[in-house]
């Protein structure tokens, strides 16, 4: 536990190191995300208040359902990235042969990336509140609750994406399939009910689609985490699922890349 | 005890074309890189492998360190079989690789190794002490603080070397480590070799470098397309003619720098 807990420190102090060195990201990211906000204040205000998705108006169900969806691509994206780089930048091979358990050390690798969105999430909230006054009215324990699942079924897709780039070098091709199919369906823009009937069917298989709707409840309408039960118990069960899966994946595609040579490829 | 056994080794590299390469002209096959390698390393020894590009020397290396792992035969490190005990094997195995561009560059040397030593469990009290111990060792103590993306090759090998050494390894890696070394800096790694072999690391030297070889080796493992040539020790002050001599007898290759030193009337 403790060796766990100094790697985890290691790993976040070099990731600190390295973004306090690179100062411009923090700027450029500022500013893409204010422009973000204020174009989706403005297309709220387009569509006028009459449009209200869920009995909510069209500024939150935007702010809510886009900060999920960021998060969750972004983090799922963090794993791809953790492995891209240590192949492109040669420390791939090298990281293998420390003492760390390989899928312990893909995992710790993304858990800056985590806390980072997490973070990036809260500003965007934030100043959604702050500087377009969207309204919340949040249930805290319901919130901590759904970020937690989703952060759970983010880590499966993500170590999953890992173990596509670690098996096949086509990782990010696979992200980018499932980050648009998820945008389209995940009802981040538009309510799932606007959708055709099968694609709405296909809507209610993708985690996403249930973490968007239970942050919405949670944060805009204040529900508690009993009424929510329905919602946080099927997240819960793609989490108990898709999380064992995608590690067991990671550590059989790491002793194939072993055995094949390609830990290194890209 | 014999600290590294490597039995009936066999590697094979398969290559598999792209998924969806309908129209490249990418073909599968195999390159066999070991057929059937033996050999033993002891507490303490220097081993050199020698051979031609392409002879299996870093494969070797690799396989040791459970970077790769064996098709047949079986890798043992203190009697840890690399493909169960891997975790085993990688807390008591050091490797320098001849790529070293494997570093954190918007870190510094000294930050680098404090990582590498986290993820090693080197203890926490030691780590300060041992960091500036190798940063000495291999010369860089002075650009401890320096970001590692303004490095020259040498001192990125030089940090390899270091890095490999942080963890005090029972068996030490080393591939090429003094090919982007200058002279000093490379007398000074031979006599740092030859220190830690008597403290009973037991390190395994790739290298094309027949005078590092006769420096600091004590056998000499001569490897050609994967298969073992030779197998025998180093004599004290064997010099550098006479090794290159059996390199090329036994390779059947031809010495191009000899004939045509003595075209130039350099040697006789």
């Amino acid at each position: 536990m403790r060796a766990g807990l100094r790697k985890l420190h290691a790993i976040l102090r070099r990731d600190l190191l390295t973004a306090a060195r690179h100062r411009t990201g923090f700027a450029i990211t500022a500013f893409g995300l204010l422009t973000e906000l204020a174009a989706f204040y403005f297309l709220a205000r387009a569509i006028g208040p009459g449009f209200r998705p869920g009995g909510v108006e069209y500024f939150p169900f935007l702010l809510v359902g886009t900060g999920v969806y960021t998060f969750f691509v972004m983090s799922t994206q963090a794993f791809l990235s953790t492995v891209q780089e240590a192949q492109q930048t040669g420390t791939m091979e090298v990281l293998m042969t420390t003492s760390t358990p390989p899928a312990q050390l893909v995992v710790l690798s993304s858990v800056s990336a985590f806390a980072g969105n997490m973070v990036k999430l809260l500003i965007y909230l934030l100043a959604g509140a702050v500087i377009f006054a969207a309204p919340f009215h949040a249930n805290f324990l319901a919130c901590l609750s759904v970020m937690i699942l989703c952060t759970a079924i983010a880590l499966a897709i993500g170590v999953a994406a890992a173990t596509v780039q670690i098996t096949f070098q086509k990782g990010s091709a696979l992200l980018w399939l499932l980050s648009s199919g998820v945008w389209f369906l995940s009802g981040a823009m538009f309510p799932i009910e606007s959708l055709p009937r099968p694609l709405i069917f296909v809507a209610h298989v993708i985690p996403l689609s249930y973490a968007v709707t239970g942050m919405r409840m949670a944060l805009l309408q204040g529900e508690s985490v009993i009424a929510m039960a329905p919602t946080l118990a099927v997240l819960a069960a793609f989490g108990a699922v898709l999380l064992p899966l995608a590690l067991w994946g990671l550590s059989f595609s790491l002793r194939c890349a072993r055995q094949d040579g390609t830990l290194s490829f890209y | 005890m014999d600290r590294v056994v490597f039995e009936s080794v066999r590697k094979v590299f398969r290559h598999r074309p792209a998924l969806f390469n309908w129209l490249g002209n990418e073909r599968s096959g195999e390159t066999v890189a070991l057929k059937g390698l033996s050999f033993t390393a002891g507490a303490g020894e220097v081993l050199t492998l020698l051979g031609p590009n392409g002879s299996g020397k870093t494969t070797a290396l690799k396989l040791i360190s459970t970077m790769l792992l064996p098709d047949a035969g079986s890798v043992c490190v203190d009697g840890f079989d690399t493909q169960r005990d891997g975790g085993r094997v990688r807390g008591q195995v050091g490797i320098a690789i001849a790529t070293e561009r494997s570093f954190f560059p918007r870190l510094s040397a000294r930050e680098n190794l404090d990582f590498f030593a986290a993820l090693d469990d080197v203890p926490r009290n030691e780590c300060s002490s041992r960091i500036d111990e190798v940063l000495r060792d291999t010369g860089l103590a002075e650009q401890a603080d320096t970001l590692v993306m303004k490095f020259s090759s040498g001192m990125y090998q030089r940090l390899g070397i270091a890095r490999a050494l942080v963890k005090h390894p029972a068996v030490l890696l080393l591939d090429e480590p003094t090919r982007s070394l200058d002279a000093a800096t490379t007398a000074h790694f031979w006599t740092t070799i030859r220190e830690l072999a008597d403290r009973q690391t037991t390190i395994l030297l790739a290298t094309h470098n027949f005078a590092e070889a006769g420096a600091v080796g004590d056998r000499v493992l001569l490897l050609q397309k994967g298969d073992l040539l030779a197998d025998r020790p180093i004599r004290r002050g064997e010099s550098m003619e006479e090794l290159r001599a059996f390199y090329f007898r036994m390779t059947g290759e031809v010495d191009e720098a000899a004939g045509m030193l003595q075209r130039a009337g350099r040697v006789s």
